[in-house]
Order: structure tokens, then sequence, then C-alpha cells
């Protein structure tokens, strides 16, 4: 049974703003992280994670949902600072400091905000398209 | 002289549906505004559905991903401007998609509207 | 629908109304009847243009300002013809309630 187009609409808006929110959750995260070094000399500190999506069918629907394909990590190499004191440095007295850059992660937050406003839109006015249907047959 | 106002409830009854078939692709772009790869779609102009008696469902490239089949036809995709995709090759202008959205909701009220007054119109002609 | 409408309105008004105005005002431009046949004519005109401006409305071929104003007009002239379809007829019961 094929569903009507309007709902539908609103479940592909619900699975944009899910989507979005995972992303800005991972970006929340690396921003929050943005200093975590190692407990042990000469350990990895956090890695910044990425978030990918990917366009899957749904088949419930017949519509085209968006979803998150996968939480990468992003393996590009860690910054070293000059730290004798902490306890991640090595005999070098370097540590090795997490790869985020807080810049990008704020530019990815804005967007990732623009895109869940836009959801939030669509959602929005699905719902009351719906709605003006519905009170089509309201008695004057 | 009749005022049975057929026509105006069918063609405002299509519209309808063609404006949600049209939600439909809208949410779809926006919900894949970020998706690599994804190339904006859209609906064929409502023009076209009126021209077909009865709508038909004209399919698109059967590869591409299919989005909601409604009646008022299938959904293609839109021809943009290869400068304009992003790195990761996803064409949808999510400024546009918006304005879309606005149009898509003044068409809905202002036909809604329509039906509504001449369906109570014709109801208060006979009582 | 419009039909019984203007019919109400021409018929059953005119028949009573036709002797004492034929009388009274002769030479005072349109009778009493001729002017209610005129209001009915134009509301009929009205509500169908009302019509086709909303079909192109509906199509995206008229202006929003364009469909609403022909819609309002539309909607006002018909309840002017009820609100004379509805006097005539309880005018009419009045009379029938007439004792002889």
């Amino acid at each position: 049974m094929m569903q009507d187009p309007l709902q539908t609409s609103l479940r592909i808006a619900a699975s944009g703003l899910q989507a979005q929110s995972t992303r800005l959750r991972i970006v929340s995260q690396n921003i929050a992280n943005a200093q975590s070094t190692g407990s042990a000399p000469g350990a990895d500190p956090y890695s910044r994670q990425t978030v990918s999506f990917e366009s899957e069918m749904d088949r419930t629907l017949g519509a085209n949902v968006v979803a998150v394909k996968s939480i990468g990590v992003d393996s590009s190499p860690f910054k070293l600072e000059h730290d004798p004191g902490n306890p991640a440095a090595d005999e070098g007295g370097m540590v090795k400091m997490p790869n985020v850059d807080v810049l990008t992660e704020l530019a990815d937050m804005r967007e990732a905000n623009r895109s869940y406003e836009a959801n939030l839109q669509v959602a929005k006015q699905s719902a009351d398209m719906l709605n003006t249907t519905i009170s089509l047959m309201k008695d004057a | 002289m009749q005022l049975s106002s057929v026509y105006l409830f069918e063609v405002g009854s299509q519209k309808a549906q063609w404006l949600s078939a049209r939600q439909t692709a809208i949410a779809a772009n926006v919900a894949n505004a970020n998706t690599p790869g994804y190339h904006a779609v859209d609906i064929q102009p409502f023009s076209a559905v009126l021209d077909s008696s009865p709508i038909e469902l004209a399919t698109t490239n059967p590869a591409h991903m299919s989005l909601p089949q409604s009646e008022t036809g299938a959904l293609r995709e839109v021809e943009t401007d290869p400068a304009e995709q992003t790195l990761s090759g996803n064409t949808v202008n999510l400024e546009q998609q918006m304005i879309d959205l606005g149009e898509v909701t003044r068409d809905y009220t202002m036909g809604s509207n329509i039906r509504r007054a001449f369906h109570q119109l014709l109801l208060s002609a006979l009582k | 629908m419009i039909e019984s409408v203007s019919g109400i309105g021409s018929a059953s008004l005119s028949a009573g109304v036709r002797s004492p105005t034929a009388a009274a005002a002769p030479a005072q431009g349109p009778s009493f009847d001729q002017a209610l046949a005129q209001v009915i004519g134009s509301a009929v005109d009205t509500l169908q243009a009302g019509e086709a401006v909303a079909i192109q409305g509906i199509q995206g071929a008229a202006p929003p300002m364009k469909v609403v104003d022909s819609v309002m007009a539309a909607q006002r002239s018909l309840q002017t013809v009820l609100a004379i379809r509805d006097k005539a007829v309880s005018a009419y019961q009045e009379v029938a309630r007439m004792a002889i």
C-alpha cells in the first residue's frame, strides 16, 4: 500500500533530523575532546571522529531516507606539543594532541545546524499541509 | 447554466496531489543535502500532469534511486550546473529547496481555501 | 442549483408583484421584478467568473489577488441571491397563509 506522500515527506524529514543531530553530537564530542590527551606516556590522544551519510531506500515507505552510514575515525596525524609535565609526554617531552581543529569543527557545526533547521522546516510544513487538508472538512 | 463546479474540484484535487508529491521530493533533497553523490530531484511540472489523462507513471532511469512513486508521476533528476556540485558530488542547493518549499505551502493553502470556499458556497446554496 | 435560485427569484415574485408595480410606477426606471432579475443574472455571471478565475488560480495562471477578489465577489453575490430567495419564499408563505 502506497503511503500518503505528505506522511512520507514527514518521515524523510525526520530521518534528516536524526542524521543531522547525530552529526551535531559527533562534532560536539570532537570539540569537547579537542584537548584530551592519552593517559600513559606516548599514548594516543582522542582521535577526531567523522560522520558519513548515505541515502537508503526504506522499503515500507518506498522512499529514500538518509542514514548515517558510519562513524569513522580521522586518521590524520596527531599534532605534537612540547609539554614535559603531561602524563602522556614521551622521553622527549612531546605530547600527542588530538587531531581536532576547533575552527573546522565549529564550521561543521554551523553547517549541521543549518541542515537541521532546513529539515525542521520541511517537517513543519508537511505537518501543516496535513492539518490544512483535514480542516477542509470542518464546517464553516 | 449549472454551477456544479465539478471541474474545479477535480483540478484542485490533482493540484493538491501534485504539491504533495513535490513536497516529498523537496523533503528527500533536504534530508540528503549532505549525502555524498546525491543528486537533487524534482517532479514533472503541473501542466504536464494536466495534459496527461489519466496521470501516468513515467519511469526515469531505473538505476537511479527511485523516490516515492505518487500517482502524479515519477521524479526526475534536476539538471544542475556542474560547477555547483560539491566535492563529494552532491548537487542539492539548500536555498533553492527552501524557496520551493515556500512555494508549495502557498499553492497548497491557496488551493485548499479555494476548494473550501466553493464547497461552502455550494452547500449554502443547497440549504 | 443556480437555475432553481433564478427560477424562484423571477417567477414567484414577478407573478405576485406585477399588477401593483405596473399601475404604481409605470415610467420610473426598471420595475421591481426586472431589477430583481438583473441582480440574479449578474450574480450568476459573478459566480461563473469566480469559478473560472479560481480554476486559473489552481493552475497557477492567475495572481492570488485576482483569485481572492473574484471568489469573494462570488460569495457575496451568492449570499445576496440566497437572501432574496429566502425573503421571496417567506413572503409567498405569508401570502398563502392569509385568510381569504
